[in-house]
This record gives C-alpha cells, structure tokens and sequence, in this order.
C-alpha cells in the first residue's frame, strides 16, 4: 500500500475513535504512532511519541495559552463579567430584546479579556439566563443568544483559538489577534441587529425594560473601565510591541488578580477555582496540540498534505473558490467536532495548500475562527449549546438550536463579508509590530 | 496547581522588572518551560477524572447500555495502552538525557527529573484506564 492510502486509513480510524468516545487528543496520538511505525520504523516512532510530548509541554511559545486560559478564568472569578453585564443592560435594557442585547455587549466585552468561546457563554450564561427568565424572555430566544454569543470570546482576542492556529502556522499572534478585533465587533453587532430584528417581528420574545437615565447609563461606565484597561494594556501591548503573547497574558492574569483585590471579589475560595479550571482548560488543549504534532508527523510521512495541496491547486478554480471548497470543509467537520481539534487536526493538512495558493495567513486565520465559531454551535457536537443545556436543563435541546438559527445567519454573512472584503481584518494588523 | 501560577508570576516579575527597572529574572523562560511540564503533566489524571479532555458523546450515548459497555472496554484498552507505551517511552527519554546531561539553556537544568516527572504523572492515568476497563467489562457482563 502508498503512504498516501495508508494516511487515508489512520484518518477514518482516527475518525472511528473520535466516534467510539476516546479523547481525541488520544486518539490523534495514538493513531500518529502507529501510522508513523508503520511507514517509518517502530524505534522512529517511540522517538517521536517521546520527543512530542516533551517538547511540546517544554514549549515557551506554547505556554501562551495558559497564560490567557487564566487570565479569562480570573477575570471572571474577579466579577468582571458581571460589571460587563450590568452596564451593557443599563444602556440597551429599554430596547425591545434590551436583555438579550445586552448579553450580546457583555459577551464582546467579555471576549475583550477571556479567549474561550465555551468559558464565555458558561459565564454569561449563569449571570443572564436567570435575568432574561425573570423578565419573560422567551427561552429559545435567550439560550440561542447565550449559545451563539459565547463564540465571540474566540473571535475578539485574546482568543486560544487563534493562538493555536498561530502556533500551528508560525504567523505572529499578536497579529492575529489584532485581526480579529475589527470582525468581532461586525459580528457582535450583527448579533445584536439580529435580535433586535426578531424582537420587532414578535415583541413578545423580548419585552422591553424599565428605562434609565443618562445619569445612571453615565455611572455604569464605571464597570467596563477596568476591561477597557485590562483590553489596553494586554491587546495594546502585544500590538506596539512591548511584550511578547507569553508575557501579554501573563500580564493580563496578573492584572484580572488585582482587579479582584481591589474590588474585594476575588477571595481565596475564587482563586482556588478558577486557577483550577484554568489549569483543566490548559491541560486538555496542550493534550490535543500534543496529539495533533504526533498525528501531524504520520501526516507529513504519509504526504497526504502535499497530494491534497497539489490536487486542490490543480483544479480549475479561482483561489477563492478553493478557499470555498476549504471552508465548506471546515463546516462540515465543525458539526462533529470542537472547533479546537478541527484547526489542530486539519490547519496541519492545508497549510502547504494556504502557502502555495500565497493565500493571507492572518486572513484566513480569521476566517477560520468564524467558521469554529458555526461548529461551536450546530449540531450535533455543539458544545456551547451543550455548555448551555447545563446552565438552563429545563429548556429542550431542541429550542436552544432553533435559537441560534438567527446567528448561524448572521455568522454566515459575517464570513461572506470578511471573504469580500479581506482588509475587514487585515487593515489593522498591518499597523502591529509583533 | 502551583505549576501554573509559578508560570504566571515568574513570567509578571520578569516583564515588570525587565520594563520598569531594567532587570530580568536569571533564568524565567527556563523556569516557566518547567513548570508547564510539571503543571500539564500532573493535571492530566484529574482532567481525565472530571471528563475535561474533548470527546465525541453523541453516538455512544445513544447505544444500548451493554454495547456502551463493549465499546467503552475497548477504548479504555487502547487509552491504558497508550499510557504505558509513554510512561515507558519517557523513562527513556529521562535516561537519554540523564546519560547526556542534558538541561535548560539559561539556567543549565538538567531536564531528565522532568522526563521522569511525565512518566510518573502518566501511572495515575493508566490507572484510571484501568479502572475504566474494569468497570465497562463489568457493565458488559451483568444482566
């Protein structure tokens, strides 16, 4: 058998074991070393299986994403998320869907500190879910928003998602995150538009709230100026240069601590937590990333990337259109699995294909942001529905995926957009030093 | 736990020293790398316990209980194999670089401890695995 058929198998079999419920860093792993024995030599392969694992967990480019996992874990242990929220809700709350808008706002404002789209909706989830009931608000409607909303952690940076994608691709991650900014808050007000136009349609859904005074929308300011200072000095930073994405977060970690402090919410029962679930969240993505170098160099060996890149740079379609096949690709795959192990799992395998195409990596970093962000959210591995499901378990699953339908639009339109219009996130990244 | 906010203060003393009063700290990204492997290695175990590392659910789950049972043995199997080959394959590469006196480009430390260090972190998950193996079959086998 080639390399090339002998690469397709330990695919599908890597697929096999997703589906029987091995963890899929394990099963990338796995899967990498046996196909590399098979095509190398088994003593390669023990040499690889060895080296990966130590040389990723021994990564200082990789200790990036610990640094933001926690510095998102502490600034919601720091009660950040729920200054966001209150705020964003004194200055839309009086809008038809006011609530849900709101939860949109907090949401970005949370994305501006934490990169995770899962931790993101869990947060806002528990702080705007029991608020919207309260009101009445419909709870397709509230879910879907919690849901889809949730996805803009990883779009806005600081993002784990494009941290890896950067990792993976060697472009400048402080670019990357710059790159997503301008996207993000497209996207964040496609979202808002979005309710705001359902809540027109059928008021109902989302009644209006009590409304308040330019004096007290004035005073809530006050709850988003420590994100604002946190974004500037983390996301500014990174942007002219002064530190490198490591020492960003770190930065940001450590800032989100004295924020807490100062506002007497982060007492040590908090710390405890959240610098737990950071070190859970770190372990499960430096696991996948290990897993997918291991699978990474059965792939090289097996040179399906290379085949792949040839075929696809050979069919008769403009580059665009190829980037269309690569994306209907990536949506696809995000409805079977977490948009973190689709990017480790296939970035690997187009990327001689990106290269050769001279296709904007920061770009398409974006791009592939946007569609993790659909796979986050559609069925039937859609894990912020899920994370969802656990804040809200008297709402059917079913409701709260016919109420993301109206953002997987919106995300749609995004992504058609930012196609069109490429300096949508290339314009400021072109202004980065790092 | 302590791995991780190692990482963070040691990473925040040397930025703050290095851009306010033009110091850094001897040996930080040494220190940091380190950490992380001690950090990531020992959580492994516990993230496999709380059911943090990503899996596929919505097929298995659909299964009859016993067919989960089946498949559920099988995929430990394969986990608690994995675990032993890298717990053996870490202890050689500890070894390795025992033998060669292999350590960290600034601060000169020696790296085998830490190859060990993942070795031993990989016997909690192995038992684990095993566990995992004995309850499935067990769930196999009863009526």
């Amino acid at each position: 058998m080639s390399p090339v058929t002998i690469g397709i198998i330990g695919i599908v079999v890597m697929l096999i074991m997703f589906l029987l419920r091995l963890p899929i860093a394990f099963a990338m792993a796995l899967v990498g070393f046996a196909g590399f024995a098979y095509l190398s030599t088994t003593q390669a392969a023990f040499g690889i299986l060895a080296r990966d694992i130590f040389e990723q967990f021994y990564s200082y480019p990789l200790s990036v994403i610990p640094m933001f996992i926690i510095m998102g874990t502490f600034a919601y242990a720091s009660g950040i998320s729920r200054r966001l929220y209150d705020t964003a809700y004194t200055w839309v709350g009086q809008l038809r869907g006011g609530l849900t808008i709101a939860t949109v706002f907090a949401c970005a404002g949370f994305g501006a500190i934490c990169g995770s789209s899962t931790a993101t909706a869990a947060t806002m989830g528990k702080i705007a879910l029991p608020e919207m009931k309260r009101y009445n608000y419909d709870d397709t409607l509230a879910t879907g928003t919690v849901a889809a909303s949730g996805t803009l952690g990883i779009l806005i940076p600081p993002s784990t998602v494009l941290i890896v994608y950067g990792i993976l691709t060697e472009e400048s991650i402080g670019k990357l995150f710059i790159a997503g900014l301008l996207p993000g808050i497209l996207l964040s007000i496609f979202f808002a538009a979005a309710v705001f136009l359902i809540c027109l349609r059928n008021p109902a859904l989302g009644p209006p709230g009590a409304p308040t005074s330019w004096g007290k929308k004035a005073r809530s300011l006050t709850g988003v100026i420590e994100t604002l200072i946190l974004f500037g000095l983390v996301i500014g930073g990174l942007f002219l240069g002064w530190f490198s994405p490591t020492q960003a977060g770190a930065i940001g970690a450590l800032g989100a601590i004295v924020i807490g402090l100062a506002r007497r919410e982060l007492n040590w029962r908090a710390f405890y937590e959240a610098t737990k679930d950071g070190l859970l969240t770190s372990c499960m993505v430096l696991f996948i990333i290990t897993g997918a170098t291991i699978f990474g160099h059965f792939m090289a060996i097996s040179r399906i990337p290379f085949v792949l890149a040839d075929w696809l740079g050979g069919l008769p379609l403009p580059t665009m259109g190829i980037v269309g096949i690569i994306s209907f690709i990536f949506f696809i795959g995000g409805f079977f699995m977490d948009s973190m192990a689709l990017i480790v799992l296939l970035i690997p395998i187009i990327y001689p294909l990106l290269v050769s195409l001279n296709i904007d990596l920061i770009w398409f970093g974006v791009i592939v942001v946007l569609l993790g962000e659909m796979g986050v959210i559609t069925p039937p591995v859609g894990v912020n529905v899920f994370v969802i499901k656990g804040i809200a378990p008297d709402v059917p699953l079913e409701s709260i995926f016919k109420g993301i339908m109206p953002f997987l639009v919106a995300l749609i339109i995004c992504l058609l957009i930012l196609m069109a219009f490429p300096q949508i996130a290339t314009f400021l990244p072109s202004f980065a030093r790092y | 736990m302590a791995g991780i906010l190692v990482m963070v203060l040691i990473t925040g003393i040397d930025v703050v020293g290095a851009k306010i009063f033009l110091w850094r700290l001897f040996g930080a990204i040494d220190m940091v790398q380190l950490s992380q492997i001690v950090a990531i290695a020992f959580a492994c175990a516990f993230t496999l316990i709380v059911g943090r590392h990503v899996r596929v659910e919505f097929l298995v789950a659909r299964l009859p209980r016993r067919a989960q049972g089946v498949i559920d043995s099988f995929v430990s199997l394969l986990g608690l194999g994995l675990f032993i080959l890298i717990i053996w394959r870490l202890y050689v590469l500890g070894h390795t670089f025992q033998t060669t006196g292999e350590s960290t480009p600034t601060a000169y430390i020696p790296l085998y401890p830490f190859a060990y260090g993942i070795a031993l972190a990989s016997i909690p998950v192995c038992l684990l695995f095993l566990q995992e193996l004995i309850s499935s079959l067990a769930k196999v086998v009863k009526r």
